[in-house]
Order: C-alpha cells, then sequence, then structure tokens
C-alpha cells in the first residue's frame, strides 16, 4: 500500500511536469493557430534557452540575470528565424504551407541539434536549490514547487497579454479570421512575427523550468518537440486553454503512470493517447 | 511487355550492369563494400517510400519502425521457431505491412489530409521505438544484438567470392525488383487510379475509383517492402540496434533522398540515395560531427527550392529542349514516370 503522503508528492511533481508540458504546448499552438506553421523546432529552443542560461552562469552572471538573458537570446534567434525561414514558408497557402512548415522546422531543428552538439556535449542543469519542502507535514520537491509557481505566472502572463492588450486582441482577431483582421487593419505578418518570438521565449522558459532538477542535453530538444506535439494533439492543436489542460492532465498522468508502471509503460501512455485522439477526433489538426 | 515501357526496361538494365559491376574497382574493400550497401539499401527504402507518399500522398513517416518490425520480427520469430530466417522474413514484412495498411486504412476511410498522415505515424514511429528499447527481454533493450541470420556461407563457397559481395548482389537483385514492380504497378491500372485520386480525390470516386482500396494497397505494399528491407538492412550492419531504426536515422535521410531524387520517378530514389551517399562520404571523417546539422540545412533549402527534384529538373531541361527544337507540345513532367 502506497502511503497517501506519498501520492501527494507524486502529485506536485506530476503538476510540475504539467506545467512544464503547458507551456511547450502552448508555445506550438501559439504558431500554429495564428499561422498553420507546427513549429517542430520548439523543444531546440527549449534546449538553446538553457545553455545559454548556463553558460552564462558559468561566466559568473547571477540566476535571474542569466535567465532573463537566456530567454533574451532565444527571442532574438526566433526573431532571424521568423524574418528569415517562416517568410519563405509564409509565401505558400493552405495544405501545402502546413506540409513546407513541417519539413523547415524539422530541418531547423537537425540543423540546431547538429550544430550544438558540437560544442555542447553534455549535460546541463540550473543551479536552483531543491530541497524537500514540508507542506501540511508531507514531504514534497522544493524544485517543483518553483516550477509551479513559475510556470503558472507565465501562463497567466501570456493570457493576461492576449485577453486585455491592444495587440493581444489584434492577435486573438487574426487567430479567428485573418481576413475580417486586414479588413480592421490588423497586419498579420507583424502579429505572426511578435507570436513567434513570444512562443519560442515560452518555450525558452519551458525549457528552463525543466532544467531545475533535472538534466537537459542536445538530444532532449527533439523529445520535448515530441511532447510539444502530443499535448497540442490532445488539447486541440488551435486551442490554448486545451493546450494548458492537455499539458496539466498529462503531467499528471504521466508521472502516476511512471510511479506505478515504470517509465517505459508511461511514455507509450503518452504517445497511445495522442494515437486514440488523433485517430478518434482528426478535427484537431486541421 | 506493355507492363515494362522499352525505356524504362532499358534504363532498368543499364542500371543492373553499373551496380554489378561497381563492387569490381573497389574489390577486396570492405569499407566500400560497406558504403556500396549502405547506398543500395537508402534506394531501396526510397523506392518503397515513392509509392505511398509520391503515388499516394500519405506520407509515412514510420519508415525506420516499419523496417525494425521487419528486422527484429525475423530475428526473434527465427530464434522461437528454429526455422531459417528465409521463411521468417515474410512473416514479419507481412506483419510490418499489416501495421501499414490498417494506417491507411483508418487514415482512407477517415479522410485523413497528409498532414495528419505523417503526424499519426510519427507518434507510432515513437511507440515503436519505445518499445524496441523498453522490451529488454526480446529485443536486448538499447545494447541491441548480433545479427546473424540469412547463412550465406554455402553461396559464397560455391561461388568463390566473399559473404559480403554474395550479401550486396541479393541487395542488388531485390532493388531491381523493387523498380521493376514499381514500374509495372504505376503502368498498370493501378497507376491510373493512383493518378486520379492525386489529382482530385472526389472526382476520382464519382466515376467508380475505389479510393479506399487504392490508398490502402499502396499503403501495405510499401509497408510490406520497408519490413524486408529493414531484415537487409540489419544484415548488412552485422548488429541490430533500436537507435538504427529511429526517425532521425532512417526517415529523415529517406525523406530527404526520395525528394532529391525527385517524387514519382523510377530512378530518383537511385540518384537521390546516390548524391546523399556521396555527400556523407565527401563530409568523410574530418567533417563527421558536422553531419547532421549538414543534413538538417540540406532539408530545409531541398523543401523551399527544390521540391521537384533532381531527375524531374534535368527531364524537364531535356523535354524542354526538344520541345523547342521539334516543335512539339510542352509535356508535363509532374504526371508521367521519368524514363
Amino acid at each position: 500500500m502506497v502511503a497517501i503522503d506519498t501520492l501527494i508528492a507524486v502529485a506536485v511533481d506530476g503538476l510540475a511536469f504539467g506545467v512544464f508540458l503547458a507551456l511547450l504546448g502552448v508555445g506550438i499552438t501559439l504558431v500554429y493557430g495564428l499561422g498553420d506553421v507546427l513549429n517542430l523546432a520548439i523543444g531546440a529552443f527549449s534546449v538553446l534557452a538553457v545553455i545559454f542560461t548556463t553558460s552564462l552562469i558559468e561566466q559568473g552572471f547571477g540566476l535571474v540575470v542569466a535567465m532573463v538573458a537566456g530567454l533574451l537570446g532565444v527571442a532574438l534567434l526566433g526573431l532571424a528565424v521568423d524574418r528569415t525561414l517562416l517568410s519563405l514558408v509564409y509565401r505558400s497557402e493552405g495544405e501545402e504551407r502546413i506540409l513546407l512548415g513541417i519539413f523547415t522546422t524539422l530541418g531547423l531543428t537537425i540543423f540546431i541539434d547538429g550544430t550544438m552538439i558540437n560544442f555542447y556535449p553534455s549535460r546541463y542543469n540550473l543551479p536552483v536549490d531543491t530541497g524537500v519542502f514540508s507542506l501540511g507535514g508531507i514531504g514534497v520537491t522544493g524544485g517543483s514547487l518553483v516550477i509551479i509557481a513559475v510556470g503558472v505566472v507565465a501562463i497567466a502572463v501570456v493570457f493576461a497579454f492576449l485577453r486585455g492588450t491592444f495587440i493581444g486582441k489584434a492577435t486573438r482577431t487574426v487567430f479567428q479570421d485573418e481576413r475580417g483582421a486586414r479588413l480592421v487593419g490588423v497586419n498579420p505578418r507583424g502579429i505572426r512575427t511578435l507570436i513567434f518570438v513570444l512562443s519560442v521565449t515560452v518555450a525558452g522558459l519551458a525549457g528552463l523550468v525543466f532544467a531545475i532538477g533535472s538534466n537537459v542535453s542536445v538530444s532532449s530538444g527533439f523529445e520535448f518537440t515530441v511532447l510539444a506535439l502530443i499535448v497540442s494533439i490532445v488539447g486541440g492543436v488551435r486551442s490554448l486553454t486545451g493546450a494548458v489542460a492537455a499539458g496539466v492532465f498529462l503531467g499528471v498522468v504521466n508521472e502516476f503512470a511512471n510511479f506505478f508502471v515504470g517509465s517505459y509503460i508511461a511514455t507509450i501512455i503518452l504517445f497511445g493517447t495522442a494515437i486514440v485522439v488523433l485517430v478518434a477526433k482528426p478535427e484537431v489538426i486541421s | 511487355m506493355n507492363w515494362l515501357p522499352g525505356n524504362s526496361a532499358r534504363d532498368l538494365s543499364v542500371l543492373g550492369v553499373l551496380l554489378v559491376v561497381a563492387p569490381l574497382p573497389i574489390l577486396g574493400s570492405s569499407y566500400y563494400e560497406g558504403v556500396l550497401a549502405h547506398f543500395v539499401i537508402f534506394a531501396m527504402l526510397a523506392v518503397a517510400l515513392n509509392i505511398v507518399f509520391g503515388e499516394t500522398d500519405q506520407l509515412f513517416l514510420f519508415m525506420g519502425g516499419l523496417a525494425g518490425i521487419g528486422a527484429y520480427g525475423t530475428a526473434l520469430l527465427t530464434d522461437w521457431l528454429g526455422v531459417t530466417a528465409w521463411l521468417t522474413l515474410p512473416v514479419a514484412a507481412l506483419f510490418a505491412g499489416l501495421v501499414g495498411l490498417s494506417v491507411s486504412w483508418i487514415s482512407a476511410k477517415r479522410k485523413f489530409t497528409v498532414v495528419l498522415i505523417s503526424i499519426l505515424t510519427l507518434n507510432l514511429q515513437f511507440v515503436i521505438s519505445e518499445v524496441l528499447v523498453g522490451a529488454r527481454e526480446y529485443t536486448g533493450g538499447s545494447t541491441g544484438f548480433s545479427y546473424q541470420y540469412f547463412s550465406m556461407d554455402a553461396i559464397a563457397e560455391t561461388v568463390g567470392v566473399n559473404e559480403t559481395l554474395v550479401l550486396y548482389y541479393l541487395m542488388v537483385l531485390l532493388l531491381l525488383a523493387l523498380l521493376v514492380a514499381y514500374v509495372a504497378l504505376v503502368n498498370s491500372r493501378y497507376g491510373v487510379a493512383f493518378n486520379a485520386i492525386r489529382q482530385d480525390e472526389l472526382a476520382a470516386a464519382s466515376i467508380g475509383v475505389d479510393v479506399v482500396h487504392y490508398k490502402v494497397f499502396a499503403g501495405f505494399l510499401s509497408a510490406f517492402m520497408f519490413g524486408v528491407i529493414g531484415a537487409f538492412y540489419a544484415l548488412e550492419a552485422g548488429y541490430v540496434l533500436p537507435s538504427a531504426f529511429s526517425f532521425q536515422t532512417v526517415d529523415v535521410l529517406v525523406l530527404i533522398i526520395l525528394i532529391v531524387g525527385g517524387l514519382r520517378s523510377t530512378l530518383g530514389p537511385v540518384v537521390g540515395a546516390g548524391i546523399i551517399v556521396a555527400i556523407e562520404e565527401m563530409l568523410g571523417s574530418t567533417f563527421t560531427n558536422w553531419r547532421t546539422a549538414i543534413f538538417g540545412a540540406l532539408l530545409i533549402i531541398i523543401f523551399l527550392y527544390f521540391r521537384s527534384g533532381v531527375i524531374p529538373a534535368v527531364d524537364n531541361l531535356r523535354s524542354g529542349r526538344f520541345g523547342r527544337r521539334f516543335g512539339g507540345a510542352e509535356e508535363e513532367p509532374e504526371d508521367e514516370p521519368a524514363d
């Protein structure tokens, strides 16, 4: 029999993993909803944020400064990718654009991974003190609490931006009806650039929270992308709230499956869920 | 012989002769024999992808997984039943074929777009990879096992050449068989139906083309081929590892090869495999670390700028020149198999 406080500790870790998944899901959903580009390079941006940050920490910068600079670096790279590669992708329309987006970002992720592995071959994590906190007498991992706090704030900020600000509202207009947005004077291309930069920054933050207490290597990038893909399939590829809900749900399920039946079955459950959803409700991706 | 048009027969014979004499200048160099075998294997994989993706627009991104089913399936069945691998290979390949058949059937019935099929099969690829790593007691996990099936020493002794060479010629035969099958397929009623479905699925269905039947057939055939090729892939390596059948190792490369060579051209997969393997060799040992990065960049450039492929581009050039000289009508290179 498993003690109840163990279960709660597992649940907290699951929530933390769920918040990480939700951030990845939000990142991939924002861009797909706005411009039909399924960003298969999203995990590479997460890993880049971790690598930038840990290198800055090695140089003697403080943790927070390094994290902000790391995210800034990822944002700049995202801007460059949007202006060059994605501009070429946006020239085509409809199904062809979706397909072109998939292959271009797939090529990008392979390119980034293949380049970075030459310079950063080991495993990296953030030096955050992750003791065990006592929560009403139950010991839970400190790192998980930090992840949940940071992630919830970040997701709240993204939602507040989309709901509350003028640019956010313009973004949602493009989400709903691109032609209508044009008619009221919104420039979809400019919005797409902004949102792409925002999405890779969110993905960068996902990488940073993951690196609290876990190791990240260059090869983690594609694993993160696949996780993001699963979250967006289960949550519906154009729904932000769906991505958050699916992320948290899958995170908790995965952690419990991990605990009870082992990580191998847990991973298969993750993919299996995505496959079942795809076959049962193919309209999630369209 | 109307199922194999004259020019295809000529091209395939030339290719056959080239592949047969290819090992002669490098006889004895096991390194280059390995390179040649690698080239033939990836050409075969691209031929199989050309049927399911080129002809019927079903982008299978679990080629590595299907090949893995063929390779591991053959080995496990052989060990379990204690019979020769020549008998278990068709069974394992049939199983891979049935997996492809199921995917195609669900996709065609539910009218999946090419994007959906690619994402669905990508997920399946990761499930298969996970099973190959995780089911340790059967697959040896990530350490794999030595792959010594299909004893060929008898043939090797009779002919008097080494086993690697026997395996190479066997694979050349298989490649030629796949190409003949491809040409026969696109020149049969199947090819006509594939064309019709690709151009307008609804219109094809309205004149009585059974869309589901043709897509499922293509899915089964290609998946079966992937299964067969997978066993030879493992045999050539002499060792079987889950990472050899991963998305990054197999699918990405085969996709690049097919697109470089040109979709729906008979020799495209062979030319594409030649180009890619040549690039790999030119990078050599000095740039090994940059291999992945270079293929990533290549994937981007190919898809953004050269989606029509090398063979169709050459054909286009040739037919354009002749067209002007003889005042012939403009041909549509996309809809006919390249000669």
